[in-house]
């Protein structure tokens, strides 16, 4: 059984506007995705910025309401609960931030930050709760004296770094990285990235990882959904996406990744404009008289797009 | 994982209490490294501990004691800084009314202070039509006349003391600190601690007093300095305009209320200069020992 189910997902807003300020219209933010995600894998959300990455993210947590669809969490609608039942659920659905600098509360030491889930959950006496901190903390490579410290002694990488310490405080099924590792800087991306990977084996986890990086998509995922506003427009394995992509948006997407060797330099730049040629003539074929993306349709067992 | 094991339980709990001080300790230490606080910190409680405990000394019905053979008396030994207009001893009075005017202007701040800050970030924390309508509410009662409402309900008040009065000024107070407290409470929300307390299951009302009111303190500190003085301030006012204490109550705002008489701001310094310096220098001490409280309450900025 799949852990998590998005069936249609919506997280529509309203825009106000004439004189009552009625609701005259709505920003789909996220108009209708669909995925699972199986226990063990990371699945990998992509798409350019202000496509509803982020915001599919927070739906899932509770940060947003939903306007639509289901959210099955191990076959129970996290939509529908009420408040007490949504929170049995905080335990199995941790997040990570984007931001280690502002998702870390500036006046607590660490020992409080990674303490906080804990003291919510487990009733634990001082000195359990201190060495709980400690293990946690030594996991995730900071030395054990640094939880008598505050946010701002460290760099980015170590903050967050603090922020998975307090994530895996409650041994969750499931965490949400949204965007993890896009305000670090590159060599602290990877020691961030591989580290993931690392406690993903250790605490049997199953990752949401929601980025922009194509790159970092890669080295992470097993599955992969493309999304383009609000929509998803391609969903397959890792290495269908990459080597076999069918969507035009995908293409496009994919052949933005740099190249290395200056020696394809020409090939890639005819690749571009090769792929830029279908996109103006093709058009018609990936979206509709909206503007709009199709509906997701199977092409093999594990890839699909979004094409008439 | 080694790590943990292999350090003494016992000097990690020393260790954490060195390393962890409480906020008192912390607020201390600042103190202490700050010589204007530390300095001022003295002051104050000397002048608090001279006004607080002058009661025990000073005779308070001979001090209300109308004697016309005595006016105006310039400072002398038996007076030390003189007679006022009925031949009472300045002195004495000054000790008395700082003592209502300070109790007075603590009182209402923390009220104010407490009523706002909760109103402000409940407020500013839930959004939307809870802070619609909240802060509707709050322009409401700010659009009303202070001054006159204060003079009205002094008027009504069957048995009108200190504590009414307190409460009456407290009515007013807190508007200003909540919209203050609300508004930064609105930007703190958006930020993601405040989201990953959420999602960690930290319940709203710990969020909003353990996690944004720290992030706030600075501002609030700052504020509740700020107005301690402006609160005896008005309280000096009301009593300038015949509203203030019960009639025979000292306090700083009747001694300065005697400068509205041009002969008596050259010639009788005695009577309002003494209480005039008193308000300026028991708020700069609060001010430098606010400061210093501030700091202690941001970890960047300590100097200790």
């Amino acid at each position: 059984m799949s852990l998590l189910t998005v069936n249609d997902l919506k997280v529509h807003y309203p825009i106000r506007g004439g004189f009552f300020r009625r609701v005259v219209d709505h920003v789909r933010a996220v108009d209708g995705i669909s995925f699972e995600l199986q226990p063990g894998e990371t699945y990998g959300l992509v798409g350019e910025s202000g496509c509803g990455k982020t915001t599919s993210g927070r739906a899932i947590i509770g940060l947003n309401k939903s306007t639509g669809g289901e959210m099955l969490f191990e076959g129970k609608d996290l939509a529908k609960m009420g408040r007490a039942e949504r929170y049995k659920h905080t335990k199995d659905i941790q997040m990570i931030f984007q931001d280690p600098y502002s998702s870390l509360n500036g006046r607590k030491n660490v020992l409080n930050i990674i303490a906080e889930p804990l003291r919510n959950f487990e009733r634990l006496s001082p000195k359990e709760e201190l060495l709980r901190v400690q293990e946690l903390v030594a996991r995730v490579g900071l030395s054990p004296e640094s939880i008598y410290k505050y946010p701002h002694q460290f760099s980015g990488g170590q903050r967050q770094r603090i922020g998975i310490a307090r994530a895996l405080a409650l041994n969750p099924k499931l965490i949400i990285a949204d965007e993890p590792v896009s305000a670090l800087d590159v060599s602290v991306q990877a020691q961030v990235l591989n580290f993931m990977q690392e406690i993903q084996k250790d605490f049997n986890l199953t990752y949401l990882f929601i980025s922009h990086d194509l790159g970092i998509i890669q080295h992470m995922c097993d599955r992969i959904g493309i999304m383009y506003r609000g929509r998803f427009v391609e969903e397959g394995t890792a290495d269908e996406i990459y080597n076999n992509p069918q969507h035009v948006y995908t293409k496009r997407l994919i052949a933005a990744i740099p190249e290395m060797n200056p020696e394809k330099r020409f090939e890639k730049m005819h690749l571009r404009q090769s792929i830029n040629e279908e996109y103006q003539t093709g058009y018609n074929n990936y979206f509709d008289k909206d503007g709009r993306m199709f509906d997701l349709k199977k092409i093999s067992e594990s890839h699909s797009v979004a094409m008439q | 994982m080694k790590n943990t094991v292999t350090i003494n339980e016992k000097d990690l709990i020393a260790r954490e209490k060195l390393n962890n001080p409480s906020f008192a300790k912390t607020i201390w230490r600042e103190i202490i490294h700050d010589k204007m606080a530390i300095i001022s910190l003295i002051l104050l409680i000397i002048i608090l501990a001279t006004a607080y405990l002058s009661p025990l000394f000073i005779d308070q019905v001979a001090l209300k004691r109308v004697n016309f053979l005595n006016t105006w008396k310039a400072p002398s030994a038996a007076n030390w800084l003189g007679t006022d207009d009925g031949g009472r001893d300045v002195f004495g009075q000054l000790m008395i009314g700082a003592r209502n005017s300070f109790t007075i202007g603590i009182a209402v701040t923390l009220i104010a202070g407490v009523v706002g800050l909760s109103y402000g970030l409940i407020s500013g924390f839930y959004g939307g039509h809870v802070d619609n309508v909240m802060m509707r509410f709050l322009e409401f009662m700010m659009v009303l006349p202070t001054t006159m409402f204060i003079i009205v309900l002094v008027t009504i008040i069957p048995n009108y003391n200190v504590v009414s009065f307190i409460l009456i000024l407290s009515i007013f107070a807190w508007l200003g600190k909540a919209r203050l407290i609300r508004s930064r409470a609105l930007q703190e929300r958006e930020l993601d601690y405040i989201n990953a307390s959420k999602t960690l299951g930290t319940p709203s009302w710990k969020i909003m007093f353990f996690e944004m009111f720290p992030n706030l303190s600075s501002l609030v500190i700052v504020n509740m300095t700020l107005t301690l003085a402006g609160n005896i301030g008005i309280e000096t006012g009301l009593t300038f305009l015949g509203y203030g204490l019960p009639a025979g109550t000292p306090s700083l705002g009747t001694l300065v209320a005697f400068a509205r008489n041009p002969d008596i701001v050259q010639n009788k310094w005695w009577v309002w200069l003494p209480a005039a310096l008193l308000i300026l220098v028991m708020m700069l001490c609060i001010n430098y020992v606010g400061q210093a409280i501030k700091r202690a309450s941001d970890a960047r900025q300590r100097l200790a």
